[in-house]
Parts: structure tokens; sequence; C-alpha cells
């Protein structure tokens, strides 16, 4: 029986029939209502859908309220206070309005759509808005273009055409005008709309001698930190990049030489984002230490990435972890999509 | 993989001499005709066909390769042949399962290989050590659950008299009940004391399954169900009594009680003209409910008085059959003036006391028929054997042409023929079932472990334990989303896992139709061979993805993995592809393109087949703006450096010599001073005449600059040839 009195992390494993390529929570509307927007998959019909549906707080159900039917499959999907962002692997951009989506008396549907042969060939990898931010969406995509995407008319703009001699797999806004991209190698590239043509700065991938090299999965830059991006990818890999100090990436996790702690996982980490609900330890708070960081690996781990302590484990699944989300309004919330078809809700105490 | 019978192949017989193992039924003349959705437009000039996963087929179209342009030149098609699966389990339910049996059949490999490894040792297990059957039963409660639960839901709050019948939350699965057969009969050790009583409970849960075409006690009380509340005076329909005696004859005497308080004797403005009919009705029910049971208990709501111990139950069982043989020759018979009540209530009460004839008659189907024997004849468990010919009596009563599945498997079980158990549950409940449900069967008999173990030479030395986890695999790979459980059972396999699951690998398509998502399965695959240790697999599946991504233009991915791969032979290839259009659009601007990829080049230690060149090349040509720009001495002296180098390397391709003495003009005309020395300008000068010979050759390329280039850098290279000699003399 579990101890009256100490509250636990709970978690709730909702089987679905569809493949789950990614999960974000929606802003609430109202402090009763809490929605999230799937990207899914229906692998018999072969046909892609993405859904809003709200969740029952207390049976921890999902009821549907909206559904929308891409173009194609969605590869990446960004939700902030006013719009959700999805992209597709056949190249095509979609903003919705967050409130909108919410209502069910109101039709689902994309409010802009960017698309077209100028626009991304092939799959983009990443998109990313920003709160506050110049209401433009950037878009990073394997042919190696890099998009800006006004959310208001659904114009855009090409800041960078690699022509397929890079690949670009996922970015993040930093400030209205900067942007963290990552690649293959461990790349990451720091842009600046103020000096346009190429990137900024560059970081090269060395992150260890004798380490493997391996892909940029998910990058996130804190809005209090904007000279330091948090990156994810293969092998376990967890480091932060400083601009200020832009040769001394700082390893969180991942397989090393000389750590001594184990990492949590070894696999390829698909997403990171700082975790604002874990407190960092206090007794050797500083500016430069990192804030603690969640992940979510092929190994299918959710885990929490402290600085200088033991990562803690939210949740050891028997398979893998493609995405998860971190409530904003309520960080202790998670949402996670399953590779086996399913979505985990974690409520941490 | 359907119709796939290997243990009829497998057990020596005849049909295994012309050794196939799928039997090839050529029943179908019949043609099929599947259209193919391409939506492109004609003339269509070619059309090419290959297989794609498990029963699919990959059709490419390709339109005339110069017609207009416009429009996209080709599609691939994916098309699926037939139909999958038996409707009763769906696609998602199946996945469902097969994912959901994952850890329990690999908690309970872990467990058996840790076994091995004690007995191996010598070591005596704790005492504290589960039995080995114990660890099964766990195992396949763990599968049970994920079959689907068939237990009644809660009574409704408001009970509603007429409904006799509790309906089950969801359909009963064939493939549940067959996973419990087996359970009941091979894992657990427990309840085979009370056998009897669990093949009641079986039949309970199960009953609408075992007959397809003919009607089973269960049918019929869904049919009377409908009709009740039609019937004004219910006792006077003999479907009523004939039902009463059916469902007691199975043991539903819940169901038989709730239906005798239904009599028309127990209505209020009835009671007092029909006491005594009343009397012995309520008498029955009395007499049903205090059933005694052979079984540990009973859940609540279900009538009957369990005992544990034999001799109570034996004594408990004759006071039963006396009440009843006192209560048959009572004098109150002659009392009830209704005909139908009073034989309706004879007849029940000749099934209490196993009167063979009237079982025979209340029972639609044999195995309802067997069940009642072990109700009201026998009611102790005896050995396998005389149960077997129990059933076999009872089939010759009740004969059906065409057993179903579960009555097949039910006959080999009581048979005690392990054979004929997988093979039935091969060809009845598929690849899955036969893959996890050998570890019950082998659970507690040494000889279905042998039957299951032992090496075959007609399967190619695998035993079929070994083959039926790998038709499984086979299957699990033939779909994306259970792809990657396959390997689980593979590396089970201890002869062909390792093998198959190599061959499984490279055959993976690159890029499937719409779902190769976040490079997913392809990473899914590299992690698959760094858990299985299969490093040439994954050096494989990086060049083939490698190759994959340069045809479809995404040169920086193309070099990343064949860097990964450390495939020198195919970067050198790519490299030279690279180089004729590095050539043309170097110059200025232009470059920014190529930066990313050459940083990606820049990691040290990485192979690169000739590309680090571009790297070089670019550090020289920045040098070079540099000191141009800002006429700096320490810059030139700095591309000097990087132009030696680039001249020395011999991984420069001799097509760039030209244009990179041309660039370096600006360096031979230096105002103030020769840049270069002597020494270094007779290595540049042996370079521009082993060009002029190169030239000669038929295959050499012009490159693109204006044409007094050569003349102007040999004239230039004469000139600080002169200057340097000064300087140094």
């Amino acid at each position: 029986m579990a101890v009256i009195g100490i509250p636990q992390t709970q978690i709730h494993r909702l089987s679905q029939s569809k493949y789950v390529d990614s999960i974000r929570w929606l802003p609430s509307v109202s402090p009763l209502q809490q929605s999230a927007i799937v990207a899914f998959f229906d692998t018999d019909a072969d046909s892609p859908s993405l859904e809003v549906h709200s969740l029952d707080q207390e049976s921890k159900t999902l009821d549907l309220i909206s559904s929308w039917v891409p173009p194609s499959r969605i590869s990446s999907l960004k939700c902030t206070q006013a719009f959700a962002v999805a992209s597709t692997i056949s190249g095509s951009l979609h903003v919705f309005s967050a409130t909108e989506a919410q209502d069910p008396s109101s039709a689902f549907r994309s409010v802009v759509a960017a698309d077209g042969k100028g626009f991304h060939v092939g799959r983009i990898a990443g998109v990313d808005l920003m709160d506050g931010g110049s209401n433009e969406c950037v878009s990073v995509g394997e042919d190696g273009r890099v998009n800006l995407v006004r959310v208001l008319d659904g114009s855009y703009r090409k800041v960078f055409d690699g022509n397929g001699l890079v690949s670009y797999t996922a970015v993040k806004w930093a400030s209205p005008t900067e942007f963290v991209t990552g690649g293959c190698g461990f790349g990451l590239q720091w842009w600046d709309l103020r000096r346009p043509g190429s990137a900024v700065a560059q970081f090269k991938g060395n992150l260890e001698k004798g380490r493997t090299s391996g892909i940029i999965h998910s990058i996130d830059v804190h809005p209090s930190r904007k000279h330091t991006c948090l990156a994810g990818g293969s092998a376990g890999t967890v480091f932060a990049w400083d601009l200020r100090y832009q040769h001394q990436p700082i390893i969180l996790s991942g397989t090393s030489n000389d750590t001594a702690a184990q990492p949590l996982s070894e696999s390829e980490v698909w997403e990171v984002q700082y975790d604002s609900y874990t407190k960092s330890s206090m007794n050797n708070f500083s500016s430069s230490k990192l804030l603690p960081a969640m992940f979510c690996s092929e190994d299918g781990i959710l885990g929490v990435i402290d600085q200088g302590e033991e990562p803690t484990e939210l949740l050891a699944e028997p398979c893998a972890i493609n995405s998860f989300d971190i409530d904003r309004q309520n960080p202790s919330e998670v949402i996670c999509s399953l590779e086996w078809e399913s979505i985990a809700i974690v409520s941490r105490p | 993989m359907p119709g796939l019978a290997p243990a009829d192949s497998a057990g020596g017989g005849p049909d295994s001499v012309n050794g196939a193992l799928v039997p090839y039924l050529p029943d179908s003349h019949v043609s099929a005709i599947y259209p193919l959705r391409h939506g492109l437009n004609p003339p269509i000039s070619r059309v090419s066909v290959s297989w794609g996963r498990g029963n699919s087929l990959r059709v490419s179209v390709f339109r005339q390769p110069d017609s207009d342009g416009g429009e996209v030149g080709g599609k691939v098609v994916e098309l699926t042949l037939g139909k999958s699966r038996d409707g009763e389990i769906s696609d998602t339910q199946w996945r469902k399962i097969a994912y959901g049996s994952v850890s329990p059949f690999a908690l309970l490999q872990s467990r058996k290989n840790s076994a091995a490894s004690l007995s191996r040792m010598q070591l005596s297990p704790s005492p504290y050590h589960l039995e080995w059957w114990e660890y099964v039963m766990e195992y396949s409660k763990d599968i049970s659950a994920l079959l689907g639960d068939p237990k009644s839901v809660g009574a409704p709050l408001i009970e509603d008299p007429n409904e006799v019948f509790i309906k089950k939350s969801e359909e009963p699965s064939s493939l549940k009940a067959a996973w419990e057969l087996m359970e009941m009969f091979y894992v657990d050790k427990l309840s085979q004391a009370w056998l009897p009583e669990r093949l009641v409970d079986w039949l309970a849960d199960y009953d609408s399954l075992i007959s397809v075409d003919l009607p089973t006690v269960h049918s019929k009380l869904v049919e009377f169900q409908s009709k009740i509340v039609t019937l004004q005076v219910i006792e006077d329909d003999p479907r009523y009594w004939d039902l009463i005696s059916s469902a007691l004859a199975v043991g539903w005497l819940e169901i038989v009680v709730k239906l005798l308080r239904l009599h028309g004797s127990y209505r209020l403005d009835q009671l007092g003209r029909r006491e005594t009919e009343n009397g012995l009705v309520e008498a029955v029910a009395v007499l049903i409910s205090k059933m005694p049971r052979m079984r540990p208990a009973i859940d609540a709501g279900k009538h009957g008085e369990c005992f544990k111990a034999k001799p109570d139950f034996v004594k408990a069982w004759e006071r039963w059959r006396a009440q009843i043989t006192k209560l048959d020759s009572s004098a109150f018979w002659v009392q009830c003036d209704n005909r139908q009540t009073r034989e309706g209530l004879k007849n029940v009460l000749q099934i209490m006391l196993g009167n063979v004839d009237v079982l025979c008659s209340a029972t639609c189907h044999w195995m309802e028929l067997y069940i009642s024997h072990f109700l009201y004849i026998r009611p102790f468990t005896a050995g396998l054997e005389s149960m077997y010919s129990l059933a076999q009596n009872c089939i010759r009563l009740k004969h059906t042409s065409n057993p179903h599945k579960l009555m097949r498997l039910m006959i080999g079980i009581l048979g005690e023929n392990n054979e004929v158990v997988l093979s039935e549950c091969s060809r009845g409940f598929g690849t899955w079932m036969v893959a996890h449900a050998i570890e019950l069967l082998t659970a507690g008999s040494n000889e279905a472990d042998f039957l299951v173990h032992e090496e075959r030479e007609n399967l190619g030395g695998i035993s079929l334990e070994e083959l039926h986890r790998l038709v499984y695999a086979q299957l699990l790979s033939s779909h994306l989303l259970t792809w990657q459980i396959a390997p689980i059972y593979l590396t089970s396999c201890m002869r062909q896992g390792m093998g198959m699951l190599e061959i499984l690998l490279l055959k993976q398509p690159v890029q499937e139709n719409q779902v190769l998502l976040k490079l997913h399965l392809f990473v899914q695959n590299l992690e698959i061979c760094r858990l299985y240790e299969l490093d040439g697999v994954s050096s494989r599946l990086m060049e083939i993805s490698g190759m994959y991504h340069w045809k479809h233009g995404r040169k920086g991915c193309a070099v990343f993995w064949l860097q990964q791969a450390q495939d020198e032979v195919r970067l050198s290839k790519i490299a030279s592809q690279l180089f004729e259009s590095v050539g043309k659009s170097i110059s200025g601007e232009s470059f920014k393109q190529w930066e990313g990829l050459i940083e990606l080049l820049g990691s040290e230690g990485q192979p690169a087949g000739g590309l680090d060149f571009l790297h070089k090349y670019r550090d020289f040509k920045k040098c070079l703006q540099h000191a141009d720009s800002k006429k700096d001495a320490d810059a030139a002296r700095q591309a000097v450096e990087s132009l030696m180098s680039l001249m020395r390397n011999a991984s420069t391709p001799q097509r760039f010599w030209l244009p990179i003495l041309y660039d370096a003009v600006k360096l031979l005309s230096w105002d103030k001073r020769p840049l270069i020395n002597v020494s270094q300008t007779n290595l540049l000068l042996n370079k521009l005449q082993e060009l002029s010979l190169a030239r000669l050759r038929p295959d050499f390329v012009e490159p693109e600059l204006p044409t007094h280039a050569l003349n102007h850098v040999r004239y230039s290279l004469a000139t600080n040839l002169g200057r340097a000699i000064l300087e140094e003399s």
C-alpha cells in the first residue's frame, strides 16, 4: 500500500490503435481543461491525422475534440501560447490557432500553410515558433534549406539554401532574431538574422576524442539563458554548447570514457527540454550551472539530468519513447508518445 | 505466414519426404485484380514489380523520360495482396498482443537461462526458490491478461428480473480459450485436483465459441432471453423447461435458479392456488443451490457448496443425492396438478441424479455432455486416459462433422499427443500461439520437452521450438511496427537466429512508403546492430543509407553515413563527382554552401576518401582572400603554406592544380619580396610540367579558366624563380 501523505509519481498508459508520431500539450483555455495535440499515423489505412484531445483529469482518458487530415505524415510539431505548428514529410508547413483547435464548435483547420517546390524539397526535419517572438516560424530540412514563414499570411523567405550539401535535423529559436540548428556529426549552427548569409557560429561536433559521431535530434534554449543551447542526439548524448565558450561543450550524458556515472541511456536521445519542475540543488547554485534537463530515448527512458547530480529516471518502458512535452502551465505533468502505439502521462508529485 | 504446418511435416511421417514446410494447394485458379492508383498521366513507359514487406508488392511506374517537364517522372506504389488474417482478431489487436508478450517472454527466457546456469554449476536451488512451473504460471497469467478479460461485468444497479443471462463485457476470444486450456492442463499444478470444476468454469466462459453452425446451450439461452418478455405463462412453454435442464446439465446453477424463480407459481395472485406446486419448485431450486462442489472456492453470486477435501465432499455428495431421491419419491408430486411443472421438475431431478439418457438429451454439443458427466456422474479427477475415453464416448453420442479448432486442441490435450497439440496450435491459432504456448507445453513434461528441443535433421538441424520462433519472428518482421520485436525472438534461437537477423536487417527497404520518420527505422536498425554486436551489418546499413541519401541529392548526409561506415571506396567515388561541381561553383560567394559539408569533413580521424582536400582548399581560399584584402604579409605567408601543403598532398586532384596555381599568381607577384622560395618554386614548376604531360591524355578535363591562364602561371613562376634566386644569393 502506498504511504499516505507522500504523493508519488503517477503513470497512466493509454493504448492507441495508431502510431503516435509526435505529441504536445496545448496551452489551456480554461483552468479546468487540459488538452494535447497529437500527430497520429494509421499504418493499416496508411493515413496520417492531426488530432486534438482533451484530457479527463479524473480518469486520465483522452477525448477527441477535433481532427484534421494533413497531406502527409507529420514530421515535427511545436506549440506556443497562440499557435500550433506542424510540418510534414512531404515538405509542407501548417499553422493552427491554439485556442480554435480546442473549441469543438469551430472547424479545426490550418490558418496558414506553406509548401511548394521553392519551400522545401522532401521532409521538413524541424520547425520552431517563439512566444513573443517575431511571429515567424523557422523550418529546416534534410535538403539543407532554412526558411522563415510569417504566421500572419503564410509568406516565406529563404534564410539559407544548403543545396543538400548539409542536412538539418533540428531547430530552436534563441531570441527574436537568433536561432540554432543541428545536424549530422553533432554539428550545431548559430544563426543571426541581422547577419544574413551564413551561420554566425558553428560547433563542429568534436565533443571528445574517441567518441563516435552522431546526429542531433533535438535542441532547446532556455529563455533566461539565451547564450547556451542544449542538444540531444545519438549514443545517449546530451550536451550544452555555450556561445561564450565555444570550444568547451559541457557533456551532460552519454557514453563517455571518463564520466564516472553510468548514463541512463546509450541509444538515441529523441528529445530534450529544460525541465522547470525539477529544482536545481541550491547549495552549488551559480549562473554557470546548467538548468535541469529532461530527455527521452530509443531504449525507453524518460529521465532528468541535473549537472553534477545523479540522473533520475521518471519512466522506463520496454519500448522507445519517441517524444515528450512538459506542460508549461503545470510543469509536473509530462505527456509522452511511446513506440508501441500508446501515450503515457506522467504526473509528478 | 498462414498455412504453415511445420509440426505435421516434422513428425518424420511420409509427407516429410518432399521436405515442403508449406503445403502448397493450387486451388485458386481465379485471378485477382488489384487496381493500381499511381495518379500518373499516360503514356507509361515502364513498370517494375518487386516484393515489399510482408505480402505487399512494390510497383514502380515510370513515364516517358522526355515527356513534358512539369510532371513527376514516376512513382512507387505499394499494393497489399490478399486479406491479412482471419476476422476474429484485428491487426491492431494482434499488434497489441505482440507488444505485450515481449516482456513476459523475455523474462521467462532470462529465468530459464539463469536456472540452466545454476544447474550447470550444480548449485542446489535455494529453499526460497520457486518451482519452475510457478514461473511459467506467472508468464501464463501475464499473457492471459493480454488476451482479453471475459469476466462478466458487475451486476447492474437495478436488476432486471427477466434478465437471466448476464452479458459479457467483451466477446470471448478463442485464442484466450485455447491459452487457458493449455495452462489448465500443462502448467497449473494446484488445480489438478479439481480439474473437472475448472473445465466447468471454462465452458461457462467459452460455450459460445465451441460450435459455429450447431446450437449450443449458450445459443439457446440467448435466443430464449429475447423471447422471455413476450411469454405470458412461462411454465407452459416447453422451451422453458428444456432450457432449465440444459443449463443445469452444464452446471450454470445461478441461471437455473433464476429461471425457476420466474415460474408462475411465485406470482402473488397465484400463490394461494398453487401452493404445493410452488413448494416443489422452491425445493428443487434450494437443492440446486446447495449442490456440493469439489473446488477450493467459488465466485460470489454463484451457487454450490465448496469442499476442498475428498472425504468431506463424498459425504456431502451422498447426503445431497439422498435428499434428491427423497424428494423424487415424495407424495407431493401427486398433488401437483400442473403437468408441465411436474414433468419439468422430475426431469431436473433426473439430471441431478446423473441419468445418462436425460443428460444426453439435455445437452447439445459433446463438450457439454462431457462436462455434465463431470458434474453429475464422476465428480472426481481421474487420469487423462480415462478422461480421454470418456470424451471419445461423448463424441460418439454427439458427433459433429466439422469440429471447432478449440475442440481439436482439446482432443489433442486429452489424448496426450503433444505433436497434435502443437500442430493444432499452429493451424488454428497461428504462429504467435505456437511460439508462446510451447513454454506451457514443456512446463511439466519431459516428453514434450524432448519433442520440442530435439534437433531435427529435416529442419536443418534446428529444434521445433527454434523453428516456431523463427517463423514468428518472420511474421513480426513483415510489419513495420512489430519489426523491432523480432530480434528478441531471434536471439533466443541458438542456431539460426543471428543468421536470420542479419538477413532481415540487410533486406529492410531503405525508405518505406511514407513511413520513414525521424530516420527512425534506420536508426532503430543500427540500434539493434549495436545491441547484438553486429558491426559488419551496421556498416553495411550505413553504406546503404549513405548511397540512398547521395542518390536523392542529400550530399551532406551521404558523406556523414559513409564516413561512419568507414567506406573509403565509395567516399572517393562520390568525391570525384563532388569535385566536378566544386570546380564550377567554388569561386567566392557560393563557397558558403560548402561550408557545412566541409565542417563535417573537418572532424579529424574520420576517413574522407580524398574529400579532406576540400577542407584544405577552403583554407587556402580563405587565406588568399585575407591576404588580398588586407595586403598583410603574415596572411600571405599563411596562404603560401597552405598552397604548398595542397600541392604536396597526393590527394589533391589533378584537375585542381591549374586553378590553384592560377589563384597563386597573386602570391607569386607579391609586391615587396618573393614569398615562395627556390625549392618551393621548383616544386610548383614540376607540377606544371606534369600537368602539361597529362593534358595530352584523352581523359583530361580542361578547367574552366581563361585561355591564357597556363601561360600566365608559367610566366609568374619563372619571374618568381628569378626573384627568389636573387633574394637567396
